[in-house]
């Protein structure tokens, strides 16, 4: 680990009356296994909309691998190596699965995407439906089809919203596999998850948003037994 | 292509080549020649529209726009037709530039709105701007050609426009229409820049129906804001690139060919209740089958591909 590849400073990001983020300010430590938890509305896929140029901040900014991002059109971002999931998926439906990474438009083109589509569709085991189209994968397929399309993009930092949602501890087990391996060959990642023996076993740092606020930052085993963090979650 | 799809295109070709340089019927030419006006339209429209899902409900504006632009070029300045056709085209093209700007940043129906709005505009622009247009009064036109000429050099837009079309469907650039059609916040994402993607499909889209629009002033003969602006020529290339299968190659040439014939037929025989009884027929097919005939065939063909891996 060296320094930050992503730094958050001051965020702030209002829908109306509601203020979504309220200047939490974070450091990703290049090659790390970042958590970035909290209840239901604290902020956290606003704060990935942020970063990937999906939202426009209202104040504060992001900076990544030292330059400046926020104000960039998200495609601008993509291309400098942030990839991304959704929380709810953003698959294109009518595309295969192998159109819908060929259609990512990263650093490869032509047959050597292909060829890395190819290979991504085998390491998580899609090879049998890679013709098929992206609507009629089942859920847990098209989790993996997510991961594996924001992977098109040769990603330096990854965000995953929500990747063990709704997944069976088979397949979760798959997936912690697979973001340990992204991390073995350097990629960072920032991960927003629910499911707390996830984010415990496989972050080095967790930041903890509360309203929009960052509440807590440090370790696993210090945010379990952070009061803030604690109370947060279950009330006092 | 595979080599059946090769042969058949050649063949196809072919036989309308000995067919158009041999027949001495001129309705069978000019419907000919009709059909080949309708390729060309559905398959530009199916660029834009049928691959990114932009709805477009004027793109009669761009033949219209390069129908006028020949006509004033040829009429008051003394242009020759080859050079007034592409400046049709190169109207278009411009035209498509300057409304895509602010308009390809609506969303979905609000932008299927705004061309039809914006083909209503250019309408009434032809009619009252008449010190350029002549107004209601319309602009005669020498033909530039023999009938037979026209069959050629409209069917050799049709066939630049399945060219482009082609193009298009076999390229990344085609694909990432498509994604940005099924989600455009997940393409964004996935580093594909969706403005200048749907700019480029939309201008694309319009260059050839601003050359057709040129051809087709002068085979006319005459042209006026009414008919030029007519959102029936917008429909048929709606419907004609549904019923043969949106952002496919062969769609609207199917759907073209087939609807064109119907027309035909239709309007022999019922001159007065045509329009009425296309309409009829269109919601019987697009009821029974909504992605159109390639739809159908694309579907068995995956479902063999998946089958067999």
């Amino acid at each position: 680990m060296s320094g930050p590849i992503l730094e958050v400073r001051d965020v702030r990001k209002r829908f109306g009356g509601l203020e979504a983020l309220a200047g939490p300010s974070f450091d990703v430590p290049e090659g790390a296994i970042v958590g970035l938890i909290g209840p239901n509305g604290s902020g956290k896929s606003t704060l990935f909309d942020c970063i990937t140029g999906t939202q426009r901040l209202d104040g504060g900014e992001v900076r990544f691998a030292g330059r400046r991002i926020s104000g960039l059109a998200p495609y601008q971002i993509a291309r400098r190596g942030v990839g991304r999931t959704f929380q709810l998926g953003r698959l294109f439906g009518r595309l295969s699965v192998l159109e819908n990474l060929l259609a990512v438009r990263g650093p490869l083109e032509g047959r050597r995407a292909e060829a890395r589509a190819h290979e991504l569709i085998e390491l998580v085991g899609l090879t049998r439906v890679t013709h098929e189209l992206a609507a009629n994968l089942s859920y847990g397929q098209s989790k993996l089809l997510e991961f594996i399309r924001a992977l098109m993009l040769d990603p330096i930092l990854v965000l995953l919203d929500e990747p063990a949602a709704g997944v069976n501890p088979t397949l979760l087990e798959r997936i912690v596999g697979y973001v340990r391996g992204l991390r073995d060959r350097g990629v960072t990642v920032l991960v927003v998850e629910h499911n707390m023996g996830f984010i415990m076993g496989l972050c080095d740092q967790v930041v903890v948003l509360d309203h929009g606020e960052k509440i807590a930052e440090g370790p696993p085993q210090e945010i379990r037994e952070d009061e803030r963090v604690i109370e947060a979650y279950f009330g006092r | 292509m595979t080599g059946r799809a090769a042969v058949a295109t050649v063949v196809v070709l072919a036989a309308l080549v000995a067919f158009g340089a041999t027949t001495e019927n001129t309705y069978y030419l000019s419907v000919g020649y009709s059909i080949f006006l309708y390729v060309a339209l559905a398959s530009s429209w199916n660029v834009m529209s049928g691959f990114t899902g932009y709805t477009s409900f004027g793109h009669v504006a761009f033949y219209g726009v390069g129908a006028y632009t020949a006509a004033i070029l040829m009429f008051d300045h003394f242009w020759s037709w080859p050079p007034a056709f592409l400046a049709g085209g190169l109207a278009a093209a411009l035209l498509a530039a300057a409304i895509g700007w602010p308009c390809l940043r609506l969303k979905g129906p609000y932008f299927a709105i705004s061309m039809l709005g914006i083909a209503e505009v250019l309408r009434i622009v032809g009619l009252t701007w008449e010190s350029v247009t002549y107004g209601g009064t319309g602009i005669p036109l020498l033909s530039a050609l023999s009938l037979r000429g026209f069959y050629f050099l409209m069917g050799g837009i049709a066939l630049a426009a399945v060219g482009v079309a082609l193009a298009v469907a076999r390229t990344r650039f085609g694909l990432r229409l498509l994604a940005l059609r099924e989600d455009e916040i997940g393409a964004e994402t996935m580093g594909i820049n969706t403005t200048a993607h749907k700019l480029a499909a939309f201008v694309l889209s319009a260059v050839i129906p601003g050359i057709a629009g040129g051809i087709d002033a002068s085979r006319v003969g005459f042209i006026e804001p009414i008919s030029t602006f007519n959102v029936f020529i917008t429909i048929q290339m709606i419907i004609m690139t549904m019923f043969g299968g949106r952002a496919t190659v062969l769609g609207p040439v199917i759907g073209a060919v087939v609807l064109s014939v119907v027309r035909e037929a239709l309007w022999a025989r019922y001159p007065y209740d045509y329009q009425a009884l296309f309409g009829v027929l269109i919601i019987v097919l697009v009821l029974f089958m909504p992605e159109g005939v390639m739809g159908v065939v694309q579907a068995r063909r995956r479902a063999a591909k998946v089958a067999a891996p």
